[in-house]
């Protein structure tokens, strides 16, 4: 045996397991699996939850997208979102009920680029303006944006909103919401797709170094622009499947008070779920969809306990408590975020050893609250 | 009590100038007040603080319940509720700088807003959750002096004794911040501490106590801004009522006026009321533009802040930073 051609050991240390094991993962993982595709089926109220949950995730991406990854703070996501909606209900909206399906997913599509454009042409004029000073105009484009474009009689379809019928293939809500979880796999499939190209390590050396990076080549304004893209359209897609989700586009989601505590609410998910980690943002996306205002989560939890009238009347503000109380506990005890306390387990799913504390942890994928330059 | 007295002026059919320009520098003078609490804590802390606009709110809302006596609480004369109001407004901005702020002392500023937006928030939905009237407003300056509502009129255009006061309150305020950071040995301080903090703790300035000051400070203002806003027509003491729309221009005005100057909220705050107003101004006299829509003066505000920001970014009365 020639010396040149020596078969080394593997190195010691962190490896992941055999595929022998893989079984007990699999098993592990279908109560999971079962949770996401069963519970919904359960009755009409879950589908419509779920469906719910699924695109909450879809901007919770969006959001980890941008901030995670690129290190950048958008506080005006509604305006998008919205205007994915706008666009997908009038695209849609042809009259034809049940919308065929064809239109349906042109409507889709439109939605992904209307606000894949908007984010380019924000991109384009904001990413200038450094600091603070960003987080500034983007919480101010996404008030003047929806309140500007949105309220165009012409667009908005006045008082009643523009009907988004669905298509007859997804007239159960647990088809629709099997058509949302769809969607959301998409955007979670792009995530890593960003994350782990050529183009997420740009955006990451990016995030952590802007000089470093640019001095390695790195197109700077490019890439930053590519990650307002990418958010952008995943937020439209998000609020075009949530114009379907609703069944028509009222411009009052969006629009003063209502838009501004969503477009916090998206900044919360992004930051309780851990800046940058993917499994902690779908998971904080998922709990504030169930106990945002418009699902009757809470309500049947409040029901139980007599309660019901009080939080009827105040749903709003109790969801604002919460997402409140949960940021402020994340950035000030515990910047790693719900991702965190999760990252053992998901590490374990993706094949390597348990480990609760993670020596692996400060890897290229994980990012402290420092690295986010707004 | 002024809804019937303006029910006569309005819609008088002819187009003037006058009108957006009197609305203009009312509006202007409440961005202005809300402004001036964001321009002190950036001048002392580096950050935008979104939670200026509920500081205003509590101060409104204690004043409130204790004026009308909500509940089991007294009914006090109104500028003993005011004291009280703005005590609630400081405490809250204390207990802010204290539980959110001095944690992350050294975190990155970014955070430090997310923070800043989180106690917004919370803010928000505690006050929606406390039981008391939500949709109420403060009395005028001439119901609590209990004189004749003073409405003064330029060419048919009214001009309200609250927007008099509003300017007035502004024009104080803005003069007496600018004192006390020239002048005073706290005022430099905290100018010290937002440049250099290891210098200043060199020097023998306690950080802390210096970054607790500014805060009351700011809460201070934020009440004085909430107990003048929250009258009617308008205002009221809803929950979150100046942190929608109100905070959003009033940080475009500061950054207009330029965020390290004072002097710079008043102007920036005047500036862009003015703008705003004449933006959505029934511009019957431009051709092609007979149609008013509500978003035109909030798109002529964002498309200031941009071009301040593109074109100067330190603002109209700023320094270098």
């Amino acid at each position: 045996m020639a010396a040149g051609t020596q078969i080394l050991a593997p190195v010691a240390g962190e490896h992941r397991v055999g595929r022998t094991y893989l079984w007990v993962r699999f098993v592990a993982a279908a109560p999971l699996v079962a949770l996401v595709l069963l519970l919904p089926l359960h009755s009409d109220v879950y589908g419509h939850v779920s469906a719910y949950a699924a695109i909450f995730v879809m901007v919770g991406l969006s959001m980890n997208v941008l901030t995670g990854y690129t290190g950048q703070i958008s506080l005006g996501h509604q305006a998008f979102v919205g205007l994915g909606a706008l666009t997908a209900a009038n695209v849609v909206s042809t009259g034809v009920r049940p919308a065929d399906g064809f239109s349906f997913a042109i409507g889709m599509v439109c939605a992904a680029a209307a606000s894949g454009a908007a984010a380019l042409l924000l991109g384009a004029v904001a990413l200038r303006i450094r600091g603070l000073y960003l987080a500034l105009v983007t919480l101010v484009f996404g008030s003047v944006f929806a309140d500007a474009v949105f309220t165009l009689p012409s667009l908005n379809g006045q008082d009643a909103g523009v009907p988004a019928y669905r298509p007859s293939f997804m007239a159960t809500e647990y088809r629709f919401y099997l058509f949302a979880l769809a969607m959301a796999l998409i955007c979670a499939y792009v995530d890593v797709c960003v994350r782990r190209t050529k183009v997420g390590r740009g955006l990451v050396a990016l995030r952590d170094n802007e000089l470093v990076a640019s001095a390695f080549g790195v197109n700077v304004l490019g890439y930053k622009l590519l990650g307002f893209t990418i958010s952008g359209a995943m937020a439209g897609l998000a609020g075009g499947v949530f114009a379907f989700w609703e069944q028509a586009f009222s411009d009052k989601d969006f629009t003063a008070i209502a838009g501004f505590n969503l477009a916090l609410t998206f900044v919360v998910v992004a930051v309780v779920g851990g800046l940058g980690n993917r499994g902690g943002v779908i998971a904080a996306s998922v709990f504030f969809a169930l106990v945002s205002p418009l699902s009757p989560f809470l309500e049947w939890f409040a029901r139980q306990t007599h309660w019901a009238t009080y939080y009827g009347n105040n749903k709003f503000y109790i969801s604002n408590v919460i997402g409140a109380v949960l940021l402020l506990q994340t950035v000030i005890l515990n910047p790693g975020g719900l991702g965190q306390v999760i990252r053992p387990f998901a590490r374990w799913f993706g094949g390597h050893k348990f480990n609760l504390h993670d020596s692996d942890g400060g890897g290229v994928g994980t990012m402290e609250g420092s690295s986010v330059r707004a | 009590m002024h809804d019937a007295l303006l029910a006569g002026s309005q819609f008088s059919g002819q187009i003037n100038f006058l009108s957006p320009l009197i609305n203009g520098i009312a509006n202007g003078a409440a961005y202005g007040l809300l402004g001036l609490g964001l321009v002190l804590l950036y001048k002392s802390n580096r950050i935008f603080n979104f939670a200026q606009g509920e500081f205003a709110t509590v101060g409104a809302i204690v004043t409130y319940v204790f004026y009308a006596g909500t509940g089991v609480l007294p009914k006090l004369p109104f500028f003993l509720a005011a004291v009280l109001g703005l005590l609630g407004s400081v405490g809250i901005a204390l207990l802010t700088e204290r539980l959110v702020i001095r944690p992350m002392f050294n975190r990155a500023k970014v955070i430090l807003v997310v923070g800043t937006v989180g106690v917004a928030l919370l803010l928000i939905g505690v006050e929606g959750l406390l039981p008391y009237p939500k949709t109420q407003s403060l009395p005028t300056i001439s119901d609590v002096l209990k004189v004749q509502p003073f409405i003064g009129r330029i060419d048919n255009v009214p001009v309200l004794d609250q927007d008099i006061a509003k300017l007035a309150m502004l024009v104080v305020l803005a003069v007496g911040a600018f004192v006390f950071f020239r002048y005073t040995h706290t005022g430099t301080a905290i100018l010290a501490v937002s440049q250099d903090a290891t210098a200043a703790r060199v020097v023998g300035i306690s950080v802390e106590r210096i970054s607790l000051i500014s805060w009351g400070i700011a809460g201070l203002l934020g009440g004085v801004a909430g107990i003048l806003l929250a009258v009617p027509p308008t205002g009221s003491v809803t929950p979150g009522a100046f942190t929608g729309t109100t905070l959003t221009v009033s940080f475009a005005a500061a950054v207009l006026g330029g965020m390290t100057s004072l002097p710079g909220a008043f102007v920036g705050g005047l500036s862009l009321g003015l703008i705003e107003a004449f933006a959505s101004a029934d511009a019957e006299f431009v051709p092609g533009l007979n149609h008013v829509h509500s978003g035109q003066a909030e798109l002529a505000v964002f498309l200031v802040l941009l071009l301040v920001l593109l074109v100067r970014p330190r603002g109209l009365l700023g320094q270098e930073a």
